[in-house]
């Protein structure tokens, strides 16, 4: 196996920051808290991305091991984050994450 | 400096700000912004496809896979946070999973490939859709014959999340694509032409064991390809994972534990619904 180029690494790093901001702008827009935490995993996409991307260059493995950890800990959040959602929606009946904007104080 | 980058990411921001769903939502101005968008796209692929050497260190013929996945994936992704509805959303968060796993193909992360597909595309994502499905009845009052509430269909601040993450996103070019890389290109072609000078030394050396030359060259292919002889990306992985990592696997246990333990006592508790 050969190493990555370090030209084709920034390639595959240019389609991780391109993931990774679009959903961190998804994030900031959507309303629904649902989509808003689907935007967190396709955040943890792009990061998953320049792991692989990185591990291939350096031809260690250590990269793709710690995508191993990135999905234990996305399998985690989404568990917990879906949870609240549900709680947050029988509370009030809404996805709409400016309803809970009275949190702000 | 690459300004053609700067200007494909000003594109970008206009396009995606264009595709934002907004109150009064008028198709051409969506058509437009994922027209700019994609050709803003393609147009940074074909620039950068003019930097490419001649070795890449992918293997044979998958560098075009890495064009079809990162255009597929990067449009998905934009169409995940601009679609008024969240089921489809979330079907269009699949398709991004499927393109990443075809770019870790791409990468010879077969296991990882496969493991992002079963598990984010099988099992966290039919969570999501199941969550969707189940708190979808909202009782805020459609005003219109379009039946998704208002929250879905206008974002909130799109101006000055998208300069925010584009600026983020030129950053992280920037870095990416300053001049250190061709430094670092040149040192790996010395380090090459050194290698083979070094076989090529040895075989002079040992011309007349030709055996012996041969397991030593079988050896370093060993070193060097280790898929070649038959241990393949799990095998490697599972090595990695089990010699080099072991407190962050218990680490992860323990997360697990946690997030299990807290989500039954979520579960569990019990909400009046407020009125008002």
């Amino acid at each position: 196996m050969d190493p990555l180029s370090s030209i084709a690494l920034s390639h595959f790093l240019l389609t991780g920051a391109i993931i990774f901001c679009i959903g961190l702008i998804g994030f900031v827009t959507r309303r629904n808290m649902i989509i808003m935490f689907l935007c967190t995993e396709m955040m943890f996409q792009g990061v998953m991305l320049s792991l692989v991307a990185f591990s291939k260059y350096h031809l260690n493995f250590s990269g793709q091991t710690f995508v191993i950890f990135v999905l234990t800990v996305a399998a985690a959040e989404a568990a917990l984050a879906l949870g609240l959602v549900v709680l947050l929606f029988r509370k009030r009946k809404t996805l709409d994450a400016l309803a809970w904007a009275d949190m702000q104080g | 400096m690459h300004y053609p980058l700067y200007i494909a990411t000003v594109i970008g921001a206009i396009a995606l700000l264009l595709m934002m769903p907004r109150d009064k939502s008028t198709k051409w101005i969506f058509s437009l912004g994922a027209i700019l968008g994609a050709s803003a796209f393609a147009a940074l692929l074909v620039y950068l496809y003019d930097k490419l050497p001649q070795t890449l260190g992918l293997s044979q013929g998958a560098w075009p896979y890495y064009y079809l996945f990162s255009f597929v994936a990067v449009s998905a992704a934009a169409r995940v946070i601009t679609h008024s509805k969240p089921v489809y959303a979330a079907l269009w968060f699949i398709l991004v999973i499927l393109s990443t796993s075809g770019l870790f193909l791409t990468l010879n992360a077969e296991f990882m490939a496969m493991a992002m597909v079963i598990i984010y595309g099988g099992a966290i994502l039919v969570t999501y859709m199941f969550v969707i499905m189940l708190a979808s009845r909202s009782a805020e009052p459609t005003d219109d014959e379009d039946e998704t509430p208002k929250y879905e269909r206008v974002a909130k601040e799109p101006l000055i999340a998208v300069i925010a993450g584009f600026t983020l996103l030129s950053a992280l070019l920037s870095v990416t694509y300053s001049d250190n890389h061709t430094r670092n290109q040149d040192a790996l072609t010395i380090i090459a032409q050194a290698n083979t000078q070094k076989t090529t030394i040895e075989k002079i050396q040992d011309a007349n064991l030709q055996k012996s030359v041969d397991i030593k060259v079988s050896k370093q292919d060993k070193i060097l390809n280790p898929t070649s002889t038959g241990v393949n990306n799990v095998h490697h992985v599972g090595h990695n994972l089990f010699n080099q990592h072991p407190l962050a696997i218990e680490l992860a246990g323990v997360i697990l534990l946690i997030s299990l333990v807290g989500a039954i006592v979520i579960a569990k508790h019990h909400v009046e619904p407020e009125n008002g």
